[in-house]
């Protein structure tokens, strides 16, 4: 496959056309055409995912795909039904770009799931079949999924004095702090061709994993005058919302500092943010925030600020996963490494709303304003 | 044997006379309490004994003896038996049950003994190969249909050359003697025995252990029978006769030495006509001769020129004991009357319908030191063979004992537990519980080791289950070789199938993207499956004629119509 020579540039500058992304696809669907000419075996080629082709880039800072490859052929029992799933997928994607529509990753299920003539089976069986094959060919095509006009559920809600424009809606300009104590529902495709970042007088980007916490803040007023923006993730960051992350922090020049519940799940949301996931390691450099610092809470936050009372036991989960955790390499640096032996010798977890058990207004008043003046983050 | 050890340890100082004597005042106690007691409290006490529980099972239990009734007068007097049998419902569970034959008929002075007399005995202490009584016989049926209805058993018999009889038949339960009345001559032609009789608290269903499913194995273990049935509703089903030869009549044979009880010879003593007990033996006992009379000679303490039929409890013991000491060739075995290999073929190709079928009839051999036996296995599989339960298919047992079927008790049964002993998943039968198989196994013997009185499975004599495992892993390994050709000629039509459905897919998306001539990638998509499979065919194809030459070598596995392999078993036999 020629197409995937590309380099791997800039992505947040990189401009391509939903026609391009048409192009490749369709160039994709013209090599199978010429193999099955010769009565040769149609071959997909994808990038291969999962632990085994992701590298943990030191320089960069965060999760790369590797530069393994994997042919997806017809001829093959194990291959025959994904192969034709892939040909079903690229169609319609192809067609979605042709004719300026975008869908959600569940809506292009829907629209081409069907029974296969003369049999009991279904094209595509639930929606856990047709998205991995939507990732084999952002991969293929070397693009995101949000290129190939997709896009998952949104989660994630951004607030503060920053002003966007969205370009597929009137060009409407609208500021995220003038939209109700919600904020802006972040759309899980905010490309620069559709929303685009114009100003902002904050100082910084606090990313919370609660949405409770996002709202106590807002109620407590916090934001205006710390000058800061918050987005809210409501647990692990979506596509969206990392690549909102991402952009602040390139775009506006924001410092991001990000705020968890003290467990490993809390943590790995964390390093989603900074480092990428493996599951994604291709989109890291346009997802991740290797600068992003973490705030809290730590496990040293529950001496700290008396916290004792009002931590919970780890579960055999938590253990496991600070294990694992323990492990990576992205979190081979003392302060990690130091977090994770206290977590797992006193077997305790300090979630973000336990500081509600100074005062409700805690986390506001003194919680983060003190560490954010003292620069108390963990890398 | 534990109950006549703790006799002799407690009343060790009797002599044997005193002994003798107890046994005969016992006896005589038991004569006449018996005939105090009217023979139908006897019947109602002893319904659990004589296997008359469950109101499906009686119904199954009604019909089997009134079947094997015709079915032996038929053998025995050299007529193919037609047998027709009809049950109707009279109201709730209440039922009349007909049963008629083209058998040889039976004389005004004989009706009473064979329908009204009970326990009337002819085939106690008889050691032949027979159906046997499963409990009552045709007599109990006559008695539990009076019993339970209060009526009389119809019966028109019919002998050769002479005018059928109608009469209606009931038993004096005090003096357990027959009552006839009504009786006439009929003017018609009939030759046969038809008996119609009523009884209530019984049912009928079309189960496992129904009687349909009854005459269905009857059936295919009797190819030479034909029998017809009609069910409660009216449907009718005939299992027409594969053979038209009958089979040959089993001979009485002598008991084997190491067959005997105590009982047994005391019992026989008394019958015999040998003036010594020396005599006796040496007439008596299959496998008894000079070497074994020396023997013997030395090992009892009594002489052996007394008269047998003064042989007490004691030396009868003794004798015993230099039975089980001597070694004695094993039993004969020529007197067992097995079905036959192609007779079994015949009826299950017609009955059952499998896709495949091996049969295997074993060698006679011999359980617990005296008793011959010989074993006869089919499985069959595909088509109809296993049980339909709703939409799946489970394995089916059918066992026999002598040709009975034995419907019931099946997880007791000596033959069930050697067919879980073997590995199935060795003979490509991966999941044998829900498999589309039926196992035949046909058990012969003169001394069927019932684990009961009622007379439904075999005791786990470890002859027997070593002897039945062994068939099954012979026939079995036959089936699996065929079972495994037929998943590998379905798992490459499968494949291809595969392939296939989802070329139009794929095809129609690729010509959306590239406005290619969809129809032309079709047909190129489907030749490229087919020389893939093609290659992988060959791969298989060694092994599929070695499969073939296999079955087509053996002559006791079919392949139901596929007639290259069929014509083959032909050739082998003509030679």
């Amino acid at each position: 496959m020629a197409e995937k020579k590309h380099k791997k540039e800039s992505k947040t500058t990189e401009k391509v056309s939903p026609k391009q992304i048409a192009e490749r696809i369709g160039k994709t669907a013209e090599s199978m055409v010429k193999q099955i000419d010769k009565q040769q075996d149609p071959e997909f080629t994808t990038m291969q995912r999962g632990k085994s082709n992701v590298v943990w880039d030191e320089n960069k800072g965060y999760l790369a795909l590797g530069e393994k490859e994997i042919k997806r052929t017809f001829l093959n029992i194990a291959h025959a039904r994904k192969f034709m799933q892939t040909t079903l997928i690229m169609q319609k994607t192809q067609e979605y770009l042709s004719h300026n529509k975008t869908a959600s990753i569940r809506e292009i299920y829907y629209e081409l799931k069907h029974t296969i003539k003369d049999t009991k089976e279904n094209t595509f069986e639930g929606q856990d079949e047709s998205d991995p094959i939507i990732v084999d060919l952002e991969h293929s095509v070397d693009t995101i999924r949000e290129k190939l006009n997709l896009h998952a559920n949104p989660k994630g809600t951004l607030y503060g004095n920053v002003t966007l424009l969205d370009r597929m809606h009137h060009n409407d300009k609208f500021n995220a702090s003038k939209l109700g104590r919600g904020g802006w529902s972040i759309m899980s495709r905010v490309e620069p061709e559709e929303i685009e970042l114009i100003d902002t007088d904050a100082e910084y980007l606090l990313v919370c994993e609660t949405e409770a916490i996002f709202e106590r803040l807002i109620e407590e007023g916090f934001p205006k005058p710390n000058k800061c923006l918050l987005i809210g993730t409501g647990g692990q960051a979506a596509r969206g919302t990392r690549r909102l992350i991402h952009r602040i922090h390139h775009e506006l020049d924001l410092p991001v500092y990000v705020f968890t519940d003290g467990d490993p799940y809390g943590w790995y949301i964390y390093s989603v943010i900074k480092q990428g996931s493996m599951a994604l390691a291709a989109h890291s450099e346009f997802m991740s925030v290797p600068d992003a610092k973490y705030i809290g809470m730590t496990i040293d936050d529950v001496k700290n600020y008396g916290l004792e009372n009002v931590t919970e036991n780890m579960k055999e989960g938590d253990i496991k996963r600070a294990k694992e955790m323990m492990a990576y390499p992205w979190f081979q640096n003392k302060e990690w490494q130091d977090q994770l032996k206290k977590a797992l010798t006193q077997k305790i977890r300090i979630e973000q709303q336990a500081l509600a058990n100074k005062k409700l207004d805690f986390v506001a008043t003194h919680y983060l304003p003190e560490k954010i003046r003292n620069k108390e983050f963990l890398p | 044997m534990a109950e006549e050890k703790t006799k002799k340890e407690t009343k060790p100082k009797k002599s044997d006379d005193e002994k003798a004597d107890l046994i005969v005042k016992a006896a005589e106690n038991l004569e006449k309490e018996f005939k105090e007691h009217s023979v139908a409290e006897f019947f109602k006490k002893n319904k659990q004994m004589l296997g008359l529980y469950g109101k499906v099972r009686t119904l199954t239990m009604i019909i089997h003896e009134y079947v094997s009734n015709s079915l032996d007068a038929c053998e025995e007097t050299g007529i193919l038996p037609d047998i027709d049998v009809k049950i109707d419902e009279l109201g709730d569970e209440y039922y009349e049950v007909t049963v008629k034959d083209n058998g040889p008929g039976i004389s005004k002075d004989n009706v009473g003994k064979a329908f009204g007399k009970l326990l009337a005995g002819t085939k106690f202490h008889r050691l032949k190969q027979s159906r046997g009584q499963q409990g009552i016989g045709c007599s109990g049926c006559t008695m539990l249909s009076q019993m339970t209805t209060g009526k009389p058993s119809k019966i028109i018999t019919g002998q050769h050359g002479k005018k059928p009889i109608s009469l209606e038949l009931t038993i004096d339960p005090s003096k357990n003697e027959p009552k006839i009345a009504e009786i006439k001559e009929l003017e018609k032609e009939f030759r046969g025995t038809a008996v119609a009789a009523k009884f209530k608290g019984v049912l009928y269903r079309d189960s496992d252990q129904g009687a349909l499913e009854y005459l269905r194995r009857t059936a295919i273990a009797n190819p030479h029978a034909k029998i017809s049935f009609r069910d409660p509703l009216g449907q009718k089903i005939i299992f027409n006769r594969t053979q038209t030869v009958l089979p040959e009549l089993a001979e009485e044979i002598k008991p084997h030495p190491k067959g005997v009880t105590v009982d047994d010879v005391i019992y026989m003593g008394k019958k015999t006509g040998g003036r010594t007990t020396l005599s006796f033996l040496n007439n008596e006992f299959d496998r008894m001769g000079a070497k074994g009379l020396d023997e013997m000679k030395k090992i009892v303490d009594f002489d052996l020129g007394k008269d047998p039929k003064q042989l007490t409890w004691d030396d009868a013991e003794q004798i015993i004991k230099a039975f089980k000491k001597i070694d004695f060739i094993a039993p004969t075995t020529d007197s067992l009357r097995p079905i036959g290999e192609r007779q079994i073929q015949g009826s299950l190709q017609s009955i059952v319908k499998p896709e495949f079928l091996t049969v295997m009839t074993r060698k006679p051999t011999v359980y617990a030191g005296g008793y011959p036996f010989q074993v006869e296995i089919a499985i069959a599989y595909g088509g109809g063979a296993g049980r339909k339960v709703g939409e799946e298919t489970k394995m089916e047992i059918m066992r026999f004992a002598n040709r009975v079927p034995l419907l019931f008790d099946q997880g007791n049964c000596a033959l069930t537990k050697a067919i879980q002993s073997v590995d199935w998943k060795r003979y490509d039968i991966k999941d044998p519980e829900n498999s589309p198989v039926t196992v035949f196994i046909n058990f012969i013997s003169v001394h069927i080791p019932y684990t009961g009185a009622g007379k439904q499975a075999i005791a786990d004599e470890e002859e027997v289950l070593e002897e039945v495992r062994l068939a099954l892993m012979q026939t079995g390994r036959k089936a699996g070789i065929y079972i495994a050709h037929r998943r590998r000629e379905s798992e490459n039509q499968q494949k291809r199938l595969m392939f296939y459905k989802y070329i139009p897919e794929i095809c129609k998306a690729l010509a959306t993207i590239t406005k290619e001539n969809e129809d032309k990638m079709k047909k190129n998509m489907e030749q490229m499956v087919l020389a893939k499979l093609k290659i992988e065919d060959a791969k298989d194809a060694e092994l599929k004629k070695q499969t073939e030459k296999t079955i087509a070598n053996d002559e006791n596995s079919f392949v139901m119509e596929e007639k290259p392999v069929k014509e083959k078993t032909k050739k082998e036999e003509k030679k």
